[in-house]
């Protein structure tokens, strides 16, 4: 195991939730704003994947290089469930709207 | 015998009562009985006899006061009132109560006999016979009432009935304004009356003959034959002559005195009628009746007694100058009201209260009769202008003879009734301007009022009566009305030649006496060598009044001021009231009236702004905030962000305490 330093790391995780952020902020499209939203969680699960490969022990858990292995597992999947949920949503908006502009979409009663 | 009926006295006001309430149930279906009118004229019929037997029985017996209570309130002993307070309603049958019961039920009788005719053709008519009704059942108790409290509460009454009837044309604007102001304007005196009370009973609140108590038994007038505060007054007491103030202002207010006189002459807006039985024989005469009861069975300080005096004998002068150039037939009587109604007050004031009401008795029934002539006048005519009458005496003989019979009385020419009453009070006051040299200045106002008062009232008879200028020709052809109404004009007229002679009826004088069986002052009227000069100088007067009117009206003639002349500015003056109208409007309407915008500005702007302003303030925030909710999903996104930044902040400054806190490394 080579050890890279930790702010690299961080750095990158920390880019690719700004850029995430930034995407969910500015993009109209609903399905940019959807590959927005997934850049941010695999900003996520990659920082859990780093924390599995250099594991900093304070308790037991965080001993464990499954831990952090196991929590990315289950948080990939996550995202796809969500992004799934996410595009249903979509194809709702464009069937009844017309349009996948996320500020048309603005009142409850469409 | 007679005297067994002084405890039934509360039918005198009982009977009109009851046809008050018959009357106003019942008026508009009784087409045939006048809608009401005979029904209050049977009521007013019976209560007269009543109350001539009961007078009667005074005139026999004289000297019995006969007082029935009935306690209808009860408090025990307390600071103010060392001996306990009681409120009773009762009647008083004693020689003054007598002498008014029979002015109010004879000419309050002939009042409503000849409304009969006078009415006919108006609408209303139950209102008017029931709101009639009702007067009279107030003015008899008042008379009747052996109280203080009860006086006023009848007092009240009467001059509600008096809104009610001067604003019973209530359609026409004028009417309905005059109504208002008559009940605002004796409602200041009223107020202060009530002050008035209060301070006599606040300062008599233990006081009367040994174990009876004046507040204790109800603050009757008289216990037995005598007062029940007989001999306390004469002290010049600031507070007491405050009271005699306070009394004197309700007296004012009613009766018409200066300053509190503009709401007589307005009055003329109701039926003639009314201003007959109310504005010249019954309701205004009970403040120079309040006056003499107050003056005889509480009293007077001597300051109080020059102001009244003052009152009286100004306002005399004061009306007689305002109803010289007159223009309308009623009000030119209203202001003779007010300034017979001087010499009435004048004469309590000085000390000579029987002698002022032998004078409201006569003054009554002339003064009615002018009144009820003066209607046949209007009800034959159409119109109330002076100017365009003229020459009636052709058409109405009987009104034309009753007119001038009463101007006479009211003239002070002998034999007429008038005479004997004006000339008992000149000569009383003169008799004591010896002790009293400030009571100079009235008499002499009362003097000159007499040549006033001849000229004024006949100036209006040869204005109508005399005289051959043409009509208004669209104004119908005058004539009589019908027997209902010349039946009272003949019977006043009768009482006005007859009623001040009655006074040297040895039983009939009987009526003035004084509680103790003390002979008045001045009654019957004696003629020493001074009292048949002051006579002779008041006739003298009076008829170079009438030879005066004479010379500028008789015949036709009409008197024209010229242009420039001062008397013309001076005449300005007088038919505009001595802008007291005006003055008044100008201290009610403008300055009360700012006062009153001025708190409304602070009600609107200042305590409405406030609560309207914290209303714009949660109102404006809650527009702000409910911006937050666009319905934008980048906004809900972009406050997320926030959030999530706010947390991060707070965990980069906290940190080191948090981990010192939670512990491990």
């Amino acid at each position: 195991m080579t050890t890279l330093p930790v702010g690299d790391f961080l750095a990158l995780a920390s880019g690719l939730v700004a850029i995430s952020i930034f995407g969910i902020l500015t993009r109209r499209n609903f399905i940019l704003l959807l590959i927005a939203l997934e850049i941010g969680m695999n900003a996520a699960i990659l920082s859990f994947v780093y924390f599995a490969a250099f594991p900093q022990c304070v308790t037991a858990a965080t001993c464990h290089p499954l831990t952090g292995q196991a929590i990315a597992v289950v948080v990939i999947g996550l995202a796809a469930t969500e992004v799934a949920v996410g595009l249903a949503i979509v194809l709702a908006l464009h069937r009844i709207r017309g349009t996948t502009n996320v500020a048309e979409a603005n009142s409850l009663h469409l | 015998m007679l005297a067994s009926l002084f405890g039934w006295a509360f039918l005198v006001p009982l009977l009109p009562a009851l046809a008050f309430i018959v009357i106003g149930l019942f008026g508009p279906r009784l087409r045939r009985l006048e809608y009401g009118g005979w029904i209050a004229v049977g009521a007013a019929f019976v209560s007269m006899v009543l109350a001539v037997l009961i007078a009667l029985g005074e005139m026999a017996s004289p000297d019995t006061y006969t007082s029935l209570s009935y306690t209808w309130l009860s408090l025990p002993a307390n600071p103010t009132f060392p001996y306990g307070f009681s409120l009773v309603i009762g009647t008083l049958v004693d020689p003054l109560s007598s002498l008014m019961l029979i002015v109010v039920t004879v000419v309050g009788f002939l009042v409503l006999l000849y409304s009969i005719g006078y009415m006919h053709h108006e609408h209303g008519l139950p209102r008017y016979y029931a709101e009639l009704s009702l007067f009279l059942t107030a003015m008899i108790g008042l008379v009747l009432s052996n109280n203080l409290l009860e006086f006023f509460l009848f007092w009240e009454l009467v001059g509600v009935c008096s809104y009610f009837l001067i604003g019973f044309f209530y359609e026409k604007p004028s009417a309905a304004s005059a109504a208002k102001e008559a009940f605002l304007i004796t409602r200041i005196g009223d107020i202060l009356f009530l002050l008035g009370i209060f301070i006599f009973f606040y300062v008599y609140a233990s006081d009367g003959p040994a174990g009876l108590h004046w507040a204790s038994s109800g603050f009757l007038f008289a216990y037995g034959n005598v007062p029940f505060l007989a001999g306390s007054l004469g002290a010049n007491t600031p507070l007491l002559t405050i009271a005699g103030l306070c009394i004197l202002a309700g007296a004012a207010g009613k009766s018409a005195q200066f300053p509190l006189h503009v709401w007589l002459p307005d009055a003329m807006e109701g039926p003639t009628t009314v201003s007959a039985l109310i504005h010249a024989a019954t309701m205004v005469a009970a403040g120079v009746y309040l006056l003499a009861m107050t003056s005889i069975f509480l009293g007077f300080t001597p300051t109080d007694q020059l102001a009244i005096v003052a009152i009286g004998g100004f306002t005399t002068l004061f009306a007689a100058t305002m109803a010289v150039v007159n223009t309308d037939i009623k009000r030119v009587i209203a202001y003779s009201t007010i300034s017979q109604l001087g010499y009435m007050v004048l004469a309590v004031g000085a000390g000579f209260a029987m002698v002022g009401l032998y004078h409201l008795f006569t003054h009554a029934f002339f003064k009615a009769l002018l009144f009820l002539a003066a209607g046949s006048v209007i009800h034959a005519i159409g119109t109330q202008d002076l100017f365009k009458m003229g020459g009636l005496k052709r058409h109405l003989r009987v009104t034309g003879a009753a007119f001038a019979i009463g101007g006479l009385a009211l003239a002070g020419i002998p034999p007429f009734a008038g005479f004997w009453s004006k000339d008992d009070i000149l000569s009383s006051v003169y008799s004591v301007t010896g002790s009293h040299p400030d009571y100079w200045p009235f008499l002499l106002m009362a003097m000159a009022a007499v040549f006033l008062t001849g000229y004024y009232i006949f100036r209006v008879w040869f204005l109508t009566f005399s005289g051959d200028r043409t009509r208004d020709p669209t104004l119908p052809t005058p004539h009589e009305g019908p027997w209902v109404m010349q039946v009272p004009l003949i019977i006043l007229s009768g009482f006005a030649i007859g009623a001040g002679l009655l006074i040297f009826i040895p039983g009939f004088a009987n009526l003035f006496l004084l509680p103790g069986g003390v002979t008045a002052l001045g009654i019957p009227p004696t003629y020493g060598t001074t009292d048949i000069l002051l006579s002779a100088l008041g006739v003298a007067l009076g008829g170079g009044g009438i030879l005066t009117a004479w010379a500028l009206w008789g015949n036709g003639r009409i008197f024209r001021l010229p242009e420039e002349s001062v008397w013309n500015s001076a005449r300005t003056v007088l038919v505009n009231r001595y802008y007291f109208k005006v003055a008044y409007d100008a201290v009610g309407a403008r300055a009360v009236y700012s006062v009153a915008r001025a708190a409304d500005f602070v009600d609107q702007f200042v305590i409405d702004g406030t609560v309207r302003g914290i209303e714009q303030l949660f109102s404006r925030i809650s527009d702000r905030m409910r911006r937050i909710q666009s319905g934008v999903v980048s906004d809900y996104a972009a406050y997320v962000v926030g959030g999530l930044l706010a947390v991060f902040v707070l965990l980069l400054l906290a940190g080191p305490y948090l981990v010192n806190r939670i512990g491990g490394g």
